[in-house]
């Protein structure tokens, strides 16, 4: 590693909600390793803007040891291959499908062959690769302790994520990051403020590290991946074939960019319709007894369903790492019912029985919603209940 | 040519929720954001046109993020427009559609048009093509103005629908200027009505009343000639908010009389959903600060915004000759020479 | 004053008439049964839609006529009317054609067969009312056909042209022809007005096939594209743009066999070439006056010089140029136009001309003449010093060769 002329590193983000997370860690790390006389560059993916909640997007960071090695990495979109790669979310490792390209693909795919995949996450490495497309070459996993930190666009959530990942990456990168020059750059990007430095040097102790090799990971993941005719293949006057009635696009899901999925109790569904007639991606399909089953390939997670449910813990959104793929579960309550309630009451940490009361688990609304740092006195996660809807 | 044809249907008004058509006809697999009201939007129009309709749509979230290439959610024919163009691309293609079936050169069948713009699109630079298609009334066409209140396929930047004093890409709030923006919501469906009237139906809806909103597409495409309806859409990225609450943020737009419902047939106002309840006295208006304080557009708001925000809304209640529509009043002395009718909404006279 | 004529080959019954080339190109429209136009008023393409609106105002045609709000709008609602299967008419002037910029690229881009004029005007500001071609030049880049007519009856022989081409599935772009301002737009020439059923035999009925916006079949036209797809999509309008020369080849001679005119070559009209050893090439109206100043200069001094107008600037018909071209000691190129700060200050077809003929081992010398700007007319002594700078950058003085000369222009 002490002969390579240049470090790339990439930050695979939820569009939006961390959009702002994703700048500060790439700048801080080229101003940090400025601090040896390195010099570097920090940029978005640009096929990513205009970027969409949730959806993955990509920002960059590239250090080098001189200006010509770094002008390799400049006038690109992205780096086709990078030395770590950093998931500030942990649903990401399910593959990113991200809005301006077409089909999935495995978060560590730009991975060098012993490279570093870091992500954000309060689950255990190994949880976390059981959700990671099965490795084609050796990496290491680096655990950084925390939660995903998503905030809306104009407020930052400074919640020392950037920080954290700083100390990991010093850690992983001592010749082009040092602990020190970490912490110096966290104590400017925090104006003076010490606790950066904690949060630098916690993230430098405290990121577990396991290595990955080939074959580690799941298979179980959709291969969504689709071949670009030429021009003498391609209709003329830039024209698609429309979609059939019934049919969902095929080449988009959308299911990536979600980082929770609603499941549905359908003994207690009173068949009111609003969860399918308020879902801006059509995702509900009413089953012959009329209720209004998920597609969850068609999800994006938004959480509408669940807020305009007027039963209570009727839709419940649940963290989209506790789950392991994409079928559809209404079949399951219609061929077993006590077997679905037992993996709704599972999943959901809630009663499948109105009757019995919650079970003690808080329901995730733990997507820490993306606003609940902006504005004083404005708390979405204590939410006034939804006025009524001129529909009913 | 493909061999399906979907059939022609008529367009009832939908009685409720339960009467809302089943079949999809913008599908899932679009690229917009999670909570996306104008998505909804999109869905609700050609649900409630139904299968024979042609769409154009100009450029902005809804172009951008629906139509990537090599795929598309539309089951209805669906054709790009541009930016200041959908009144133009709506007058085009009904125009065509009309002569093409008086020659006998296409079958002669009703088919919808609707041409959709962001408020970018709409309420900035198409709303001259937008206004001349208006007294174009021998051509059926819907414009659909969908307003999420900024630029928000570009990056949020300020545009006429922008509300006072509310941060974009274009309008921050610093240390020297708190408020960037301080120009007032320019009142599209209120000119458009006042300003075209040889137009048969105009309308504000929002999704959040979804039937109310597929009922007023319905009416503008059932009565025909060149027709607008404006929805204002909560926007979860442009407006900071979590994005399960969009449907409460178009409540809490009514509820407040910022964006009031309301309809323009035949030259009569018709007030709709809770907007004609607060009208008639039956629901008190929320106060703004409800509304304003969920979305992190408006976090740098202090007291005297809000008090300013809260003032101007009251104005459209108290003082506009019809509330939230018409934004002026006559003098005192001439109420009775232009036989203005100050007796509240309720007690009024019924066109 | 219409006056009945018969026509060569079929006997049928054509009519003659007294026309400014916008009453020519207002019955190109009636004879094409066009379905959808739109007009906006500016000088002086604007004659067409008055002469057209006299026509549907007397019962002559059937044509949705839309007034519109704006240059951007006629352009926009012609290419939504033509998406949906109408043939279609509109066009504008000078700034006007700019006014509609972006709907004028974008047509070409979605393969639209908008047949539009450009009736060619000087640019604001400060402008001018004439003709200058730098409207029209604007557009040579985006996929638009380009053609140049220098009477009315070429204009409207252009104009059916023009649907027959721009409609044909091999091609699918959009024409402009372009029509100097004034001395074309404005003044009357005699014009032979063919026959419905000729015509109806020229000009096939508009067929958009398979990209028709209709629900029967439902597709989606124009959706967003990134850097996957833009070049694929920009080579398919590439190969469109190289069809049209053999399609315009082809109409040429169906044109030439039911109406029996059209000159010899579809791209290019020769004049007093067989014997010349200099040559002018220019597009539009300006030949007129150079065809004078060749037969007074023949006649008074002998000079073996022609005339060769080109007709289609787009597609550049770059073998049947080069091939007229390098017979020749010594071209001047006259252009109604300017690109500041062009290679040797050129106008633009001077450096396409220059640019043809690079390859080419014998070529002739070439020189740039600027002239008639704005609507100034080329008189009888400009006319001269062109072909005697040409003549004399043939005999290779180079203080005339290899360089732009502005004609008529005050010190």
């Amino acid at each position: 590693m002490a002969e390579e002329r240049s470090v790339s590193i990439e930050v695979v983000y939820r569009g939006i909600f961390q959009k702002t997370l994703a700048q500060r860690i790439c700048r801080s790390v080229v101003l940090a390793a400025r601090k040896r006389g390195h010099t570097g560059t920090a940029f978005a993916r640009y096929g990513d803007s205009p970027e969409r909640n949730g959806v993955p997007a990509k920002q960059f960071a590239v250090v080098a040891a001189d200006e010509l090695e770094l002008e390799a990495s400049m006038a690109k979109y992205e780096p086709s291959v990078v030395d770590v790669s950093i998931a500030v979310d942990d649903t990401l490792v399910k593959g990113v499908e991200s809005w301006a390209w077409y089909g999935r693909q495995p978060i560590w795919k730009p991975v060098r062959a012993n490279g570093w995949l870091l992500v954000t996450s309060d689950k255990k490495p190994d949880e976390v690769l059981a959700q990671t497309d099965k490795a084609e070459r050796p990496y290491t996993l680096g655990i950084v302790p925390g939660g995903a930190s998503f905030a809306g666009l104009w407020v930052y959530k400074d919640d020392h994520t950037d920080f954290r990942v700083l100390g990991a990456l010093a850690k992983i990168l001592p010749q082009w990051i040092a602990l020190d020059d970490a912490k110096a750059a966290s104590l400017e990007l925090a104006k003076g403020d010490q606790s950066a430095v904690a949060s630098v040097q916690y993230g430098y102790d405290a990121t577990t590290m396991r290595r990955v090799k080939d074959g580690e990971g799941t298979s179980g993941h959709e291969v969504l991946q689709f071949k670009k005719p030429g021009w003498t293949k391609m209709r003329p006057g830039v024209i698609v074939e429309a979609r059939k009635p019934g049919e969902r696009n095929p080449y988009y899901k959308k299911y990536g960019a979600r980082t929770m999925r609603p499941v549905v109790n359908f003994d207690t569904c009173i068949k009111c319709t609003m969860c399918w007639l308020d879902c801006p991606d059509e995702c509900f399909e009413v089953t012959p007894e009329g209720h209004y089953e998920v597609v969850y390939e068609a999800c994006i997670g938004c959480g509408i369903c669940a807020q305009v449910c007027p039963v209570k813990d009727c839709i419940v959104m649940v963290d989209e790492l506790k789950f392991t793929d994409n079928k559809d579960k209404w079949q399951l309550w219609k061929t077993d019912h006590s077997k679905y309630n037992s993996w709704f009451e599972d999943m959901s940490g809630v009663s499948a029985d109105p009757k019995k009361g919650a079970s003690g688990s808080v329901p995730p609304n733990a997507n820490p919603a993306a606003n609940a740092a902006t504005n004083p006195g404005a708390d979405p996660a204590a939410n006034p209940t939804t006025s009524a809807g001129g529909d009913e | 040519m493909t061999t399906e044809i979907m059939p022609a249907q008529d367009l009832p008004q939908i009685k409720g929720v339960k009467d809302v058509p089943y079949d999809e006809l913008f599908v899932s697999g679009h690229r917009t954001c999670q909570g996306c009201e104008s998505a909804l939007v999109m869905r609700h129009m050609v649900k409630a046109s139904g299968p024979r309709t042609i769409v154009l749509g100009s450029t902005g979230c809804m172009y951008v993020a629906n139509t990537t290439y090599y795929t598309t959610p539309w089951v209805v024919p669906w054709m790009h427009t541009q930016l200041g163009a959908s009144g133009s691309a709506a007058l085009g293609t009904a125009a065509g559609l009309k002569v093409l079936m008086r020659k006998g050169k296409l079958k002669n069948e009703k088919i919808n048009v609707i041409a959709f713009c962001g408020d970018g699109g709409g309420a900035d630079m198409g709303i001259g093509a937008i206004s001349a298609t208006l007294t174009h009334k021998d051509y059926n066409c819907l414009v659909l103005l969908y307003d999420n209140e900024s630029y928000a396929n570009t990056d949020i930047q300020l545009s006429s629908q922008t509300p006072y004093g509310a941060v974009t890409t274009f309008s921050p709030s610093g240390d020297k200027k708190r408020l960037m923006h301080t120009r007032w919501k320019k009142n599209v469906p209120g000119m458009l009505a006042a300003g075209h009237p040889e137009s048969r139906y105009i309308a504000a809806g929002c999704a959040a009343y979804a039937v109310d909103l597929m009922n007023k597409i319905r009416k503008a495409l059932e009565l025909g000639g060149p027709t607008f309806v404006h929805t204002l859409d909560p926007c979860p990225k442009g407006w900071d908010y979590h994005p399960q609450y969009s449907q409460e943020l178009g409540h809490l737009a009514v509820e407040t009389g910022i964006w009031p419902l309301y309809e323009v047939v035949d030259g009569v106002c018709n007030l709709t959903g809770p907007t004609r309840q607060i009208a008639e006295g039956r629901k008190k208006r929320k106060p703004v600060y409800e509304y304003l304080k969920r979305q992190g557009r408006f976090a740098h708001f202090i007291d005297e915004d809000v008090e300013h925000f809260q003032a101007q809304v009251d104005k459209m209640w108290t003082d506009w000759l019809i509330p939230g529509v018409i934004p002026f009043t006559v003098p005192a002395k001439d109420v009775a020479i232009l036989k203005i009718d100050k007796k509240p909404m309720h007690e009024q006279k019924t066109a | 004053m219409a006056v009945e004529v018969k026509t060569k080959e079929t006997n049928e019954i054509e009519t003659e008439q007294l026309a400014t080339g916008c009453e020519a190109i207002a019955e190109a429209i009636r004879l094409a049964d066009v379905d959808v136009m739109a007009a906006y008023p500016i000088r002086p393409y604007d004659g067409v839609m008055q002469a057209a609106a006299k026509l549907i105002a007397n019962g002559k045609m059937d044509v949705e006529y839309i007034v519109a709000d704006g240059e951007h709008s006629q352009f926009e609602i012609v290419k939504h009317a033509c998406a949906v299967g109408a043939r279609v008419f509109v066009g504008s002037s000078g700034v006007g054609w700019f006014y509609a910029f972006e709907a004028i690229a974008v047509t070409a881009g979605l393969r639209l067969p908008v047949v539009a004029i450009c009736g060619n005007r000087a640019l604001d500001d400060p402008g001018a009312f004439g003709t200058e071609h730098n409207d029209s030049l604007a557009v040579r880049d985006l996929g638009w056909l380009l053609p140049w007519a220098e009477t009315a009856q070429e204009a409207l022989d252009l104009a059916l042209m023009a649907w027959r081409v721009a409609e044909d599935k091999r091609v699918s772009l959009p024409v402009a022809i372009g029509l100097d301002g004034a001395f074309l737009t404005h003044s009357q020439h005699i014009v032979k007005i063919p026959t419905q059923a000729a015509v109806d035999r020229f000009l096939p009925k508009f067929d958009l096939g398979d990209r028709l916006l209709h629900p029967d079949n439902p597709i989606t036209i124009a959706p967003q594209v990134d850097q996957d797809w833009l070049m694929e999509i920009r080579r398919q309008n590439d190969a469109a743009m190289r069809n049209a020369l053999g399609v315009i080849r082809e109409a040429h001679a169906d044109f030439k066999r039911i109406f029996g005119r059209g000159g010899e070559s579809p791209f290019l009209d020769e004049y007093m070439t067989d014997d010349a050893e200099v040559v002018v090439i220019g597009q539009g109206t300006l030949s007129l006056p150079m065809k004078v100043a060749i037969r007074r200069l023949r006649k008074e001094r002998g000079l073996k010089i022609g005339l060769v107008r080109l007709k289609w600037f787009r597609p550049f018909p770059t073998e049947e140029v080069v091939k007229s071209l390098r017979r020749f000691k010594a071209v001047g190129v006259i252009d109604r136009d300017y690109s500041f700060g062009s290679p040797y200050y050129g106008g633009v077809l001077y450096n396409e001309i220059r640019s043809a003929l690079y390859s080419q081992e014998k070529r002739p010398v070439i020189v740039g003449f600027i002239a008639g700007l704005g609507g100034r007319e080329i008189e009888q002594p400009m006319a001269t010093e062109i072909f005697e700078k040409t003549m004399a950058a043939g005999k290779g003085d180079l203080a005339a060769g290899d360089t732009c000369h502005w004609i008529g222009v005050r010190e």
